[in-house]
């Protein structure tokens, strides 16, 4: 096990100044992107992995972390000066923010939503540091029978969990695993979907995957809502004494940071479910559980501090079930994952028995980009208030050359660049028919694993699926998965015979 | 919503038997296998996706009917292009890229689907359109020195 010495080191690594540097550039980047209205923490990621390929392995990982986290409490300031949510976890924010900045409080409002996020953030990574690692001793324990049943469920459970339609869910992991398999089978050296090119034979490449699915339809989404989209007015900060943040007026919603920040650390954890859901779920508990319920969504700095915390909160703990167990439980741990593989590290509970001094180190990194982001977001108050009055048709277009830009720097070529638009199609119809993003980018990821897991399984018992019988954690994983699917599907149908007997929108 | 649904399922469950029935078997692999046949999961997949969007498609053919709405609306074909014309573009561009390094072409890339969105302030024009691709220049030809893109 892991020693005070390496803890010791790890922190030594990560309060470089090359590591701090690091990681204040992805908290500033991400805290740009959080605020532009129309980019979101996916686009950010998938444009910057690019970035990445030229820096070690930590410090890849450290500056990706650094802009989730940054992008994460960037939201908030177009949600309360724009009335316009940066993410669309930041939606809960707009209730509370943007009626308390009309009412000539936008500085106050804007370090209510830091300090939640801020603290929120810090106390989620805290938990990740303590739960992923006994998580992740236990899970290198488990045998291929555990790790394919815990895959199998996470899946299933992201499909039903991750908003929309579980049919649609299911549809979209199977094209995930489709696409997953894609490239030469470890097992014959057969050639799998590949048509001959020979650019497939590794798999469908990751980076333009992820950046036609993500940024480059995002963008084509942006295209088609442009014209819809009406000048919004951008309430500027001012001087005043009384638009200052007192201590008081911190200490008392200092208790809903607290909750909110427990509520988005359990909904962090539990794979698909997402910020969004952390946040307004916080958002509803502040609500019920105030004196003057009454005061919500009229400027309650408590609806702001709930609506950010939790929001922040998700970000860290959703890499739980990423370092304790290999599965990404949203976009941004999948590419993650992502970024790990480029630099041929396989993120999971092997990272703890392979390259334990990193996976401290990046734990050390995620606490700096806390801090960090108090400091960028505190100082940086004005700027930031400033970039949001960014025209959007100026981000589509540059958005959208960086798409193109990040493809042929990696010297993917005219192949990478028709592979890109072939997914920016399949990410448009993705978002526009509403199938589950998540659960198509977390069913490719994890796919190779599946498969592995599987195949070993097979190998093992020889086809005997009796010997379930023997390993009771897969049998319980198994049992699980069966009643989940039954429960979703039952959940499903009663919720469209709900919708039956109300008036239709066809 | 229940019409997108129902051509949804219907779009994916044809995807799924030309999967089945053509793209796997031909092109999804073969050869002797002690544990999983290569084909294996990936036709577990398309039967996943082909159950689920045939049951979306028949629920959703199920309420259209109940509601005697129709199954098919022609969209609007001003619509329909406003949704086609940014594929179009980048896909143009995709072309162009082929035959010329990004970095040349980048400027008329951003600067042409700025005047498309209605900016004329050539103030702002000129320097969103060229400052990126100057900034790819430099990327690319001096510091990662892999030649001009």
């Amino acid at each position: 096990m892991i020693g005070f010495d390496a803890i010791f080191t790890s922190f030594s690594a990560a309060f470089h100044y090359q590591s701090i540097t690091v990681i204040l550039g992805g908290v500033l980047l991400g805290y740009i992107v959080g605020v532009i209205p129309g980019l979101n923490r996916s686009v950010a990621i998938a444009i910057a992995i690019p970035l990445t390929f030229y820096m070690s392995a930590y410090a890849a990982i450290a500056f990706l972390i650094g802009l989730s986290k940054g992008t994460a409490a960037g939201s908030a300031v177009s949600a309360i000066l724009l009335n316009t949510p940066g993410e669309p976890s930041s939606a809960a924010t707009c209730l509370d923010g943007y009626p308390m900045a009309s009412a000539g409080k936008p500085r106050k409002a804007l370090k209510v939503g830091l300090l939640a996020s801020v603290i929120g953030d810090l106390l989620a990574t805290l938990l990740l540091i303590v739960v992923a690692i006994p998580f992740a001793a236990v899970a290198l324990k488990f045998g291929p029978y555990e790790l394919a049943a815990i895959l199998i469920f996470a899946l299933v459970f992201i499909a039903g969990m991750a908003g929309g339609s579980f049919l649609k869910g299911l549809a979209a992991g199977g094209m995930g695993v489709i696409l997953g398999t894609v490239g030469l089978d470890p097992e014959t050296g057969a050639m799998r979907l590949t048509f001959g090119y020979a650019e497939l034979m590794e798999g469908v490449p990751i980076l333009p995957l992820v950046i036609g699915t993500l940024a480059l339809s995002e963008m084509f989404v942006q295209l088609d809502e442009y014209r819809r989209n009406k000048d919004a007015a951008v309430i500027k900060l001012g001087n005043s004494a009384d638009d200052d943040l007192s201590y008081g007026e911190f200490k008392g919603t200092l208790p809903t940071i607290l909750k909110s920040t427990g509520i988005g650390a359990f909904v962090g954890a539990l794979p698909g479910l997402g910020p969004s859901v952390g946040a307004f779920m916080a958002y509803g508990v502040a609500k019920r559980s105030a004196k003057d319920p009454d005061s919500f969504g009229k400027g309650n700095p408590n609806g702001i501090a709930a609506a950010e915390a939790a929001d922040n909160a998700v970000i860290p703990a959703s890499y739980i079930p990423l370092f304790g167990l290999g599965i990404p439980g949203s976009v941004s741990a999948a590419l993650l994952v992502g970024a790990f593989m480029i630099h041929g590290i396989q993120v999971g509970p092997l990272m703890l028995r392979d390259h334990p001094e990193m996976l401290f180190t990046i734990f050390s990194g995620m606490i700096v980009a806390s801090l960090l982001m108090l400091a960028v977001g505190w100082y940086g108050l004005r700027i930031f208030a400033k970039v949001t009055s960014v025209p959007p048709h100026i981000v589509i277009s540059v958005v959208i050359f960086l798409c193109l830009a990040g493809i042929q720097v990696q010297g993917y070529g005219t192949f990478g660049l028709i592979v890109v638009f072939g997914f920016a199609i399949f990410g448009y119809f993705l978002k526009k028919l509403d199938y589950s993003f998540v659960t198509f980018l977390v069913a490719f990821i994890v796919t190779p694993m599946l498969e592995m897991n599987l195949r070993q399984s097979i190998i093992l018992s020889g086809g005997e699926i009796s010997i379930l019988l023997d390993r009771p954690i897969a049998l319980v994983f198994v049992v699980i998965t069966v009643l989940m699917v039954l429960h979703l599907g039952w959940s499903s149908y009663r919720r469209w015979m709900q919708v039956r007997r109300q008036v239709p929108q066809v | 919503m229940i019409r997108t649904n129902f051509w949804s399922g219907l779009g994916t469950a044809l995807l799924a038997v030309v999967l089945l029935a053509w793209l796997i078997p031909t092109y999804g692999g073969g050869g002797f296998a002690i544990g999983m046949q290569p084909q294996r999961l990936a036709t577990l997949g398309a039967w996943l996706i082909l159950g689920c969007s045939i049951t979306l498609a028949l629920i959703s053919a199920v309420a259209l009917l109940r509601r005697s709405a129709p199954f098919i609306v022609m969209p609007n074909v001003g619509q329909l292009w406003h949704m086609l014309w940014p594929f179009l573009y980048v896909l143009g561009f995709i072309v162009l890229v082929d035959r010329f390094p990004l970095t040349w072409v980048a400027p008329l890339l951003i600067g042409g689907l700025l005047l498309i969105l209605g900016e004329r302030r050539w103030y702002l024009l000129l320097p969103v359109a060229v400052v990126p691709a100057l900034g790819l220049y430099v990327l690319t030809a001096h510091l990662m020195r892999i030649g001009v893109v």
